[in-house]
């Protein structure tokens, strides 16, 4: 068993080697085609993570007028709890919501300034909303608006992530199609590619394969051989492309990527993520590499065996 | 044990290769098989390991009927027999020893068995000094040689040889004859088909006579007479 694996493996390897420039533009396309897929997942990889991190910032903020009382704006607090969509309220004082303003404003004397000036706190206690789903900020928002507490409510906040969000979101969307369309037109090509080789490989050795049924090889032994040579091109594959897109991310996240091939929204996040992303994904990275180089060729092999190997 | 049973090939309707062949070959028979070129002698041998299938009857092999053998049950069946083909069928790119190897490669053996099993078949031969060598770098009877060392070589319970002394001298075929004898008293079944009128007559052996795809002749100690 063991030595006609090992029999198999150095003879799809022989295979490999014999076909020479064959083998170098097959093994040349795969790699092209895992860097595609490589880049273009980290592009879909990194707007969704941008997306995410803009939806944990979304909130609703309810503004409570100046005249309300602590006791009034905890009613309308757990009022608003009580709304199925919401996960949670967060009370922000008129104390909190001043000394917040004032530590963000710290460098601007004006505002400082004008603060002290006016002697008492001009901003109202406010309340932060968030949902269970950044779907239902809408609804909630709605519901406000109509409810029996809305003229204590100075402004609700809401509209102003909803743009980022949506654009985000279209963005995504888009990548998404051409990633897909990208690795599935990719692939298709370094099969068909990889496929003829293979079938080359067969034609030479035609007199080789008849001899071999004559003496009474098992089929998976007259196969293996074919099957091994498209792994082999798929694993070289991967192994070319995995530093090839390590350096080629590193370029980008670096670099200017302005004149990038990469449909990026938020260069400066995507550098920054993009720096670390290769590093901390690495292992799921180069496995999910080798693993699709091994599949592409493996699908190649399996369709010239069933084609032209008729056993 | 291997049965004809009313077995017909026909390749093309105008003349069939094969008529009504029925035929029985017990064990660690040597049989020969005899007939002018087109007779169907290779016929008749290449239903025995499946190259070919009858177009009407049955070949059994072991009780086995090889008309139902299923295709994935192929290499186990012909692993079983050791075949010379009639155009030796050796692989131009491989040396004469690698050729003999290569049929043991394809049963699994261990490169220490294989080896060993080579030298000492190549030996048996005469072709110790050839193992390096590319069938295309020696003779016609050379080439012939190593084809039987091939089918020898995993030790086949049923040698079945197309023409194995086609190419050879008179010595050189006498010695492959010793040799084929000298197997078959070890437990080998051999069936030869041949034109070798000289050879057949000396065997004093079973000799099958085809004329025109029909068995003419069934002789226990026959001679060639077409
Ligand atoms: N694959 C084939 N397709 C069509 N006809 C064939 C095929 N193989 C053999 N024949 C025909 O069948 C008949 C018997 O052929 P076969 O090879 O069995 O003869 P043979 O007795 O072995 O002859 P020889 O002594 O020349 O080897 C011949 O008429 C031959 O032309
Ligand atoms: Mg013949």
């Amino acid at each position: 068993m063991f030595a006609k694996l090992s029999r198999t493996f150095k003879s799809g390897w022989k295979n490999l080697i014999r076909n020479g420039s064959l083998a170098i533009a097959t093994i040349g396309v795969i790699t092209i085609t895992l860097f595609i897929i490589n880049v273009q997942g980290a592009t879909v990889f990194a707007n969704n993570t941008l997306l995410k991190e803009v939806e944990s910032r979304v909130n609703i903020s309810v503004y409570v007028n100046t005249e309300m009382s602590e006791a009034e704006t905890l009613k309308i607090k757990s009022e608003i709890e009580r709304y199925p969509e919401v996960k949670s309220v967060e009370y922000i004082s008129r104390e909190d919501a001043l000394a917040s303003f004032k530590e963000l404003n710290s460098d601007n004397e004006t505002i400082q300034r004008a603060i002290s000036e006016l002697g008492e706190n001009p901003l109202g206690a406010a309340l932060n909303i968030r949902a269970y789903n950044p779907d239902q900020y809408q609804a909630i928002s709605k519901k406000i608006e109509a409810s029996s507490f809305r003229e204590s409510v100075l402004e609700v906040n809401y509209q102003k992530y909803r743009g980022v969000i949506e654009n985000l979101n279209k963005e995504i969307k888009s990548n998404q199609r051409m990633a897909l369309t990208l690795g599935i037109t990719f692939s298709v090509i370094a099969i068909l590619i990889t496929f003829n080789s293979i079938r080359i490989t067969m034609y030479a050795h035609q007199k080789e394969i008849e001899i071999m049924r004559l003496v009474g090889a098992s089929n998976n032994y007259i196969r293996l051989p074919f099957l091994w040579e498209g792994i082999f091109y798929g694993l070289i594959a991967a192994i070319i492309a995995i530093p090839l897109s390590y350096f080629y991310l590193k370029i980008v996240a670096t670099g200017d990527a302005s004149g990038s091939v990469l449909p990026f929204s938020n260069s400066r996040f995507i550098q920054s993520f993009l720096s670390g992303y290769f590093v901390e994904n690495a292992l799921w990275i180069i496995s999910s590499q080798l693993f699709l180089g091994v599949l592409l060729g493996v699908i190649s092999s399996v369709l010239a065996i069933r084609k032209y190997l008729k056993i | 044990m291997i049965i004809y049973e009313n077995v017909s090939k026909i390749y093309s309707s105008d003349s069939p290769a094969l008529m009504d062949v029925n035929l029985r070959i017990e064990e660690r028979e040597f049989v020969t098989i005899v007939g002018a070129s087109g007779a169907g002698k290779s016929t008749l041998l290449k239903m025995l390991y499946a190259e070919e299938r009858p177009t009407r009857g049955n070949v059994y092999f072991h009780r086995n009927n090889l008309v139902n053998l299923k295709n994935r049950h192929l290499p186990q069946h012909r692993r079983q027999i050791g075949t010379v083909f009639q155009d030796f069928k050796l692989l131009p790119k491989k040396t004469l020893g690698e050729n003999v190897a290569f049929a043991m490669e394809v049963a699994g053996k261990s490169n220490a068995e294989i080896q060993k099993a080579t030298n000492q078949i190549l030996d048996i031969v005469g072709l110790s000094q050839k193992i390096d060598k590319y069938p295309g770098e020696v003779s016609g009877g050379e080439q012939q040689r190593a084809a039987l060392a091939r089918a020898l070589v995993n030790k086949p319970k049923v040698l079945v040889a197309d023409e194995p002394t086609g190419n050879l001298d008179p010595i050189s075929t006498w010695e492959i004859m010793q040799l084929l004898l000298k197997i078959n008293e070890f437990g080998t079944t051999v069936i030869l088909a041949t034109h070798n009128k000289g050879m057949v007559d000396k065997l004093q052996r079973r000799v099958i006579s085809i004329n025109k795809g029909r068995i003419a002749r069934d002789e226990a100690m026959g001679k060639y007479c077409i």
